[in-house]
Parts: C-alpha cells; structure tokens; sequence
C-alpha cells in the first residue's frame, strides 16, 4: 500500500516535468495527423485522422531522398568510426604502452570540440580540394569527430572483458591476430552494437557540417532537408513538415529506449553529444 | 603482453581525429591573419587588423552576454529540474521503467528537429502554444513568440533545457545508483531526516556527477547551434545570437571570413579551457 501511495506521488510530481518534456512529440503527433484545412484551426483533435499526411510527406517534402541520404552518410560514417575505433580501444583496454595517458587525454579533448569551430576551416580546405557536397567526405568527418566518443565507450567494455581465453587460446599457438578474430571479437560484438548505434545516431542528428558542407539540395541529409522547407517559404504545409519531424525521430527514440539502460554504464567518462 | 604494436592500433583514430583538428586550426590561424575580401580570396597579409576589427565589434561583447545568459539558463535550469527528478527516478514505485523512458525520449529528437518544431509551436497565428494557453484562459490574444527577442530567447532556453535534461538526468542516476543503500538506513538508525540525510549523505556523494554533468553541460550548451539557428537564425536584427551563431554569419551570410577566423580561434581557446577541467574531473573520478 505504501508503495502504492509512493507511486501516485511521484507521478504526479513527475507529470510536469512530462508535460513540457513531451510536448515536442505532441505537437507532432496532433499536427501530423490534422487534414491540411484544419492544421491552423485551434483545436486539438481533428475531425478525421489524414494518415494520407505521410504518404504525401514523403514526395511533397522529398522526405525520400533525403532519407537515403541520411541513411548513406550515417552508416558510411559508423562503418569507418568502428574501423579505426576497434583496434584503438582493443590497445587500450589490452596494452599498457608509453604514451597511453596522453593519448585518452587527446581523445578527451577531441570529443569536447564542437565541430561549430573547426567548420570555417574545414569549409575552406573542402572548397580548395573542390570536395564540397561530398557525403563521403561528411562522413569520413562525422567518424573523425566520433571516434574518440567510440574509442572511450568500446575501452570501458572490452576492459570488462576477461582476458583468459585469449590467453588459452596464445597457449595453444594462436596467432594475436586469429585469437583477436575468433576469441575476442565475437565476446565484444554487443559492445560494438551499442557503440555503432550511439555514432549513427549521433551522425544521424548532426547539424551544422552537413549545412555548411553539403551545398545542392539532393545531397541534403533530413534535418537539412526539413529546415530548408520550413526557412525557404512563405507557406509551410506545416502538417507535412511535422509529419517528416516525426517520421525522422521515432526510429531513434525507439532505438533509445532500448539502449537506455546501456547509456547508464558508459556516459560519465564518454558522453554523448 | 607481445606480439602487435599498440601503436599501429592506435594510429588510424590519432591520425583521423588529429587531421580532422589540426589541419582546420592552421587553416583559421592563417585566415586570422589574413586580409580577405568578401567573396572569401585571400588578397594578402593583414596583420592583427582582424583582431582589432573583432574586439571593437560591438556585436561580440552583446553575443558574449547572451551565450552567458544562455549558458547559465539552460544548464542552470537543466540543473534544477535534473536533481529531483532523478532521485524520483531513483526511487521504487510502479512503472519506474515507463517514467525513465518518457524522460529519455526528448533526447531522440535531434535538436534541429526540435526547433522546427518549436517554430511550428510558438508561431504567432495558431501555433500550439498559443492554442493550448489560450484553452487555459491565461492569455486572451495570440502572441508572435519567436517575433521579439524578449519573448523568443526565454523560448530557445526552455528548448536547450528539454534537449539538455535526459542526458544530465541519466549521469545523475549513474551516480545514484553507485551509492549504497545501507548508509541510509545507518543514518535513520542515529535518527537523519530525509532531508538531512539529502544534504549530508546524497548531495556530498552525487557532487562528483554533478560536476561532471555541468561542465559536459557548459560545454555542449556553450556550443550548441542548432536551437537557435533553427528558430531565429539569431534573429530578428541579431537580437537572439549567441557566439556560435554569430560566428557563423559572420563567415556564411556577412563575407567577414577573417574575423570569423578569429573568433573561432578565440572561441576554440575558450573550450580548451573548459575541457581542461573537464578532463581532470574524469581522470580524477577514473583513478
């Protein structure tokens, strides 16, 4: 009974909080389903639900293509960050070398840097090698600016890992590089997962480099496609813009409300941006 | 241990992350330096001129007072809200695992989704702010939010805030649950409140997460480009601008890519400076 009654209290504590944290996802949910001549009328529930918003999002908004956008960067970007992350983490968790400290300390600070004050520069560079609107070269870039975030997520787990089998697996005259392949990585893979899923999401999301870099409009990424509708025009089809907003977030609030209780572990040192 | 040389392993990410930093830095330290016309040619040496230009703006020292004013708010805000909250969160009661869903879910929407959808809410003629306080009978004509400063930069701090809170309350639950229980009981036994036992026991042992959380939270706020850019643009007549969006009009919209050279410089060294707290903060808590 005492429980119950701690329960109602704190749920009732919490229900303010809630309802500004949320209301984000209310007015795209309320907005998104409103037919086009009532997305200005005040009320909240509208007298049938235009599920044809989404279908007509897609082409109206050129939510499509911008998704394939969205989708190649951030897997290009999360393939290449696991690619150089892996074995940085592996040889810190693994290694005690000379140079360790200061290395986990530049990784710090190249996590802390906003990519907002390197984009001038970078900008400039892109124009000389003529590599604007490049989404290889956006990605190459999201997994530079995510591989110390990967490298610190992907050390804390592999240290948990213990070493014995690898060293049975050395004993009986295993290559380092096979017992790396059939021994370690296979104990490391949901590691790996979360660490993959924390970059694309991060890659996902990123703002100001895709802006600046990606210049022609069929090589924009979602928030850049969505704001280009909303900035650009005098009349927003806001029912259509809300209904991209929402298509573009709820894959990655479902993916974060799996990953939640792995967020717990390994923030305080690697956060996320 | 033998065999591979740590040092290869770690090459590729020192290489990436190293190239992705310091080419960049040299490009703007040179820039800084450089007399530059507004379509961005560099047409020679200028000297300090760039730096003298960016301490006489104006602009700079009222955009500076602003990212203050914004820095404060939402961490300050983020704060406030994150401490309850999560010892709430921490506590047993039906659907615990619901509430800290509903919580973290702010963070799955990217901060320029956020603000898209902030400018739809807080738009003037209909926008769901308006309608729901109208509802609510606490205002009787609409109001234009993101039209004046005054009322759109409280706006962009409640947005920093909900963007902000997830993160700093999952850092504080982290915290919460490396303290042991049994201190507590201990305390009740020699006769604590609870709130004694909050101030003596709780605050004291969460103090390393909470510095954590602000400086983390200082830094990405200080930084954060998106809220305001997406819903002003720093407008109406720079009126909302914070350091990072003037710095970008500054180099895409204004053509003075040389002073925006500058202030990128100025505001890299600022972050080196929060980041040097920063990591001692967390080699401290690794050691």
């Amino acid at each position: 009974m005492q429980k119950l009654q701690k329960s109602i209290v704190i749920w009732l504590g919490l229900l303010p909080v809630f309802s500004i944290t949320l209301f984000p996802f209310v007015v795209m949910g309320t907005t998104s389903i409103k037919p086009q001549a009532e997305v200005f009328s005040t009320s909240w529930f509208p007298s049938s639900i235009a599920w044809s918003n989404f279908a007509e999002m897609w082409t109206a908004t050129g939510f499509g293509r911008a998704l394939g956008n969205s989708l190649y960067v951030s897997t290009l970007a999360t393939a290449m960050t696991l690619f150089i992350a892996i074995p940085a983490g592996y040889a810190l968790s693994r290694y005690r070398f000379t140079g360790r400290g200061s290395f986990k300390r530049f990784l710090l600070i190249t996590q802390m840097l906003s990519p907002i004050v390197l984009v001038l520069g970078l900008f400039r560079i892109l124009v000389v090698f003529d590599a604007l609107d490049d989404a290889h070269v956006v990605a190459l870039l999201y997994a530079g600016f995510n591989t110390a975030f990967a490298v610190w997520m992907l050390e804390s787990y592999f240290s948990t890992i213990p070493k014995d089998l690898e060293m049975a697996s050395w004993m009986e005259g295993a290559s380092r590089l096979t017992t790396m392949r059939r021994v370690f990585l296979p104990m490391a893979v949901p590691a790996i997962v979360v660490t993959a899923l924390f970059t694309f999401v991060n890659s996902w999301n990123e703002f100001v480099l895709a802006l600046t870099l990606l210049r022609a409009e069929e090589n924009y990424t979602l928030p850049i496609q969505i704001l280009s509708i909303v900035s650009g025009r005098y009349a927003v089809d806001w029912h259509l813009v809300m209904a991209a907003a929402l298509c573009a977030s709820l894959p990655v609030a479902i993916v974060f409300s799996w990953m939640q209780k792995y967020m717990l572990k390994g923030l305080t040192a690697g956060a996320v941006k | 241990m033998r065999g591979n040389n740590p040092y290869l392993l770690i090459a590729p990410g020192l290489f990436v992350s190293g190239l992705i930093i310091i080419w960049p830095l040299i490009q703007l330290g040179t820039l800084s330096f450089s007399e530059v016309n507004r379509f961005g040619q560099v047409l020679g040496w200028g000297g300090v001129e760039n730096y003298i230009k960016v301490f006489y703006d104006p602009e700079l020292y009222v955009s500076s007072w602003r990212t203050l004013l914004w820095t404060i708010g939402v961490v300050g805000g983020t704060l406030v809200l994150a401490v309850p909250i999560s010892l709430a969160l921490n506590e047993e009661f039906y659907g615990r695992g619901l509430a800290r869903v509903l919580l973290m879910l702010p963070w799955a929407i990217s901060l320029a989704m956020l603000a898209i959808v902030g400018r739809w809410a807080l738009n003037g003629n209909s926008g769901t702010l308006n309608n729901l306080l109208m509802d609510l009978g606490l205002i009787t004509e609409n109001i234009a939010w993101l039209a004046r400063a005054e009322t759109a930069f409280p706006m962009q701090i409640v947005l920093g805030i909900i963007a902000t809170l997830p993160f700093t309350t999952t850092i504080f639950l982290g915290g919460l649950a490396s303290i042991p229980t049994d201190i507590y009981e201990a305390a009740k036994m020699e006769g604590a409140r609870n709130w004694q036992s909050f101030l003596r026991l709780t605050l004291p042992l969460m103090r390393p997460f909470i510095n954590i959380a602000v400086v983390l939270n200082t830094i990405y706020v200080f930084n954060s480009f998106p809220i305001i850019w997406a819903t002003t643009q720093g407008g109406p007549a720079n009126s909302t601008d914070i350091l990072v969006t003037y710095l970008y009009k500054l180099a895409f919209r204004f053509g003075r890519v040389s002073e925006a050279a500058v202030l990128s410089l100025i505001m890299f060294a600022l972050l080196l400076v929060f980041t040097v707290i920063y990591v001692r903060l967390a080699m401290k808590e690794e050691n």
